[in-house]
């Protein structure tokens, strides 16, 4: 795999690490009116405890059923998807999975569904120490003065903030992001980026992070994979070392992360260009 | 306070007053004032009084009862036939609709029975109670629970399987356990259309009570209603109708007043 190096100064982070997800020979087929319809083929892909992965490609490349198998919501049609050596079979409960859609209650205040996660029993032990966490959160995800306001009367950005705060506030070991930032604007966009790291760095978190943004996939990741179109496989990888704590501002007016994101790009416009003409 | 109004304001024409809801309350007595005094005046005149007797005859009966208070033990008993009934069937409803629409097995199996169940006309199920829980009001309880049953059941049926799987799966990724779905996603999800089946239900079961009183019963409105006619007593007859069309009112009006309380995240 190629490793580039943002900085002189850039060590690699994860020297050392055990490998946390494991997809091994991975196919998904989806039916559809009867034919059968190939998403991945294929793939290979592990991520190491604490690894920060972004997976990058034209849409419907099977990004989004990639993070599916990996919290068990959905089975492969061939191939194995282990996650900490295990077989993941069903729910799995040590990710926090932020999907395209927000899955917010519409009944609960945007305060009830962040605190959604701390009233189930399988947390209500910790849910003392962490309750006084949620004022903070709100916070951090700017929606300060709409905590009793429900779903339906708040802005599809807002939703989406809601919905990484919910996610962010019981601190999974793992997070699984469907393109968590793509109805922010910019300026909201780099802050929650810059929380995000923050928090992912101090918690020790994994993260697989499906974005359409090269800028965004190079700032975040430690590691971005490249997919084609349809059927989706991994035509591509790029190691991304860059001098800690990173900077998600600075960092992309240096001409290593120019060239980077062009090599990127490259790597992706071909199906880019097949899906514009088709 | 401004008592002495100017003295254009008499100049005010009809059309402006029937707009302003003054004005549309005074249309309204009106209209009913009119109707009223024609019943009154063709009654005895162009109808026999035997027939459609007349609106002074039926104040005065209601009077009566009301004095005496022979009334009140009927209007009692269809109060309470209807809201054993309802409670018994909507609660048996919401509860067999939870089930079913969750466990899509059992459903299928038993869908072919309760739609056969559902296409009977429920009354006819009254002779059968009659011989079960006798004349008194138990058979009407029983009828309008049968009634509410159905209609509860399917609403609720719809309401389950409506509930966005994608909101299931977040909480069992937060680690939620069966029972915290049903009671954090699946029954609050359900609830608006347990509910729109509630309200629904609530004319069938007074309607339901009310025809089971006619049919066969010893109070009640209908009974009240049915013994007149026995007499050939169309004021009691008229005046019963009174009594059951001021407790269908208060009971729609009341459930609105409820409906309004709750579920404003819809609105």
């Amino acid at each position: 795999m190629t490793v580039c190096r943002l900085s002189g100064d850039a060590q690699p982070r994860l020297q050392g690490r055990e490998t946390m997800i494991e997809l091994r020979k991975v196919s998904k087929s989806f039916e559809t009116r009867g034919r059968s319809v190939k998403a991945l083929d294929t793939i290979n892909l592990s991520v190491r405890e604490h690894e920060f992965v972004a997976l990058v490609g034209p849409s419907g490349c099977g990004k989004s059923t990639v993070l599916n198998m990996l919290a068990g919501l959905m089975d492969p049609s061939a191939g194995e998807v282990t996650y900490r050596g295990e077989r993941v079979s069903g729910a799995n409960r040590r990710v926090g999975y932020m999907t395209q859609k927000d899955t917010l209650l519409p009944w609960r205040t945007v305060e009830d569904n962040i605190r959604i996660a701390l009233e189930l029993r399988c947390r209500s032990s910790e849910a003392g120490e962490r309750g006084a966490r949620l004022r903070e959160i709100i916070d951090l995800v700017g929606l300060n003065g709409f905590e009793k306001h429900y779903p339906s009367e708040i802005s599809g950005g807002m939703r989406k903030r809601a919905a990484l705060a919910r996610m962010l506030i019981y601190e999974p070991e793992t997070l699984l992001l469907d393109e968590p930032f793509g109805a922010l604007d910019a300026q909201l966009k780099i802050i929650m980026q810059r929380e995000l790291l923050r928090i992912t760095r101090v918690r020790n978190m994994t993260v697989v992070f499906v974005t359409h943004d090269l800028a965004e996939a190079v700032t975040l990741a430690d590691r971005v994979c490249v997919f084609s179109g349809r059927p989706g496989r991994i035509r591509a990888e790029r190691e991304v070392l860059a001098a800690e704590p990173r900077d998600v501002v600075g960092m992309r007016f240096t001409p290593e992360f120019g060239a980077l994101a062009e090599d990127l790009w490259n790597e992706l416009k071909d199906d880019v260009g097949k899906e514009l003409t088709t | 306070m401004t008592a002495s109004a100017a003295p254009g304001k008499s100049a005010i024409p009809l059309a402006t007053m029937l707009r302003s809801g003054i004005g549309l309350t005074i249309g309204r007595i009106a209209i009913a004032a009119a109707l009223l005094a024609a019943w009154q005046i063709a009654s005895g005149t162009i109808v026999p009084i035997f027939w459609i007797s007349n609106p002074a005859r039926i104040l005065e009966r209601l009077w009566s009862w009301a004095v005496s208070g022979s009334v009140w033990p009927h209007v009692y008993a269809t109060i309470l036939t209807t809201g054993l009934g309802y409670a018994i069937g909507g609660a048996i409803g919401a509860a067999l609709g939870l089930v079913l629409g969750a466990w899509r097995r059992a459903e299928r199996i038993v869908a072919p029975l309760i739609a056969a169940l559902f296409c009977l006309p429920k009354i006819a199920l009254l002779p059968l109670f009659v011989i079960a829980f006798g004349i008194d009001i138990e058979s009407k309880v029983a009828l309008v629970s049968v009634v509410v049953v159905f209609l509860v059941l399917y609403s609720t049926i719809d309401g389950v399987r409506d509930v966005d799987p994608d909101l299931i799966d977040a909480l069992k990724l937060m680690g939620a356990s069966r029972d915290e779905i049903v009671f954090k996603v699946i029954l609050p999800s359900t609830l608006p259309w347990i509910y729109n089946g509630l309200r629904v239900a609530v004319s069938y079961a007074l309607t339901t009570a009310v025809v089971g009183e006619l049919l066969s019963s010893n109070r009640g409105i209908g009974y009240l209603i049915e013994s007149s006619a026995a007499r050939f007593d169309s004021t009691g007859v008229f005046a019963a109708v009174l009594v059951l069309v001021v407790l269908c009112v208060v009971v729609t009006e009341g459930l609105t007043l409820l409906e309004r309380r709750a579920l404003r995240h819809r609105s």
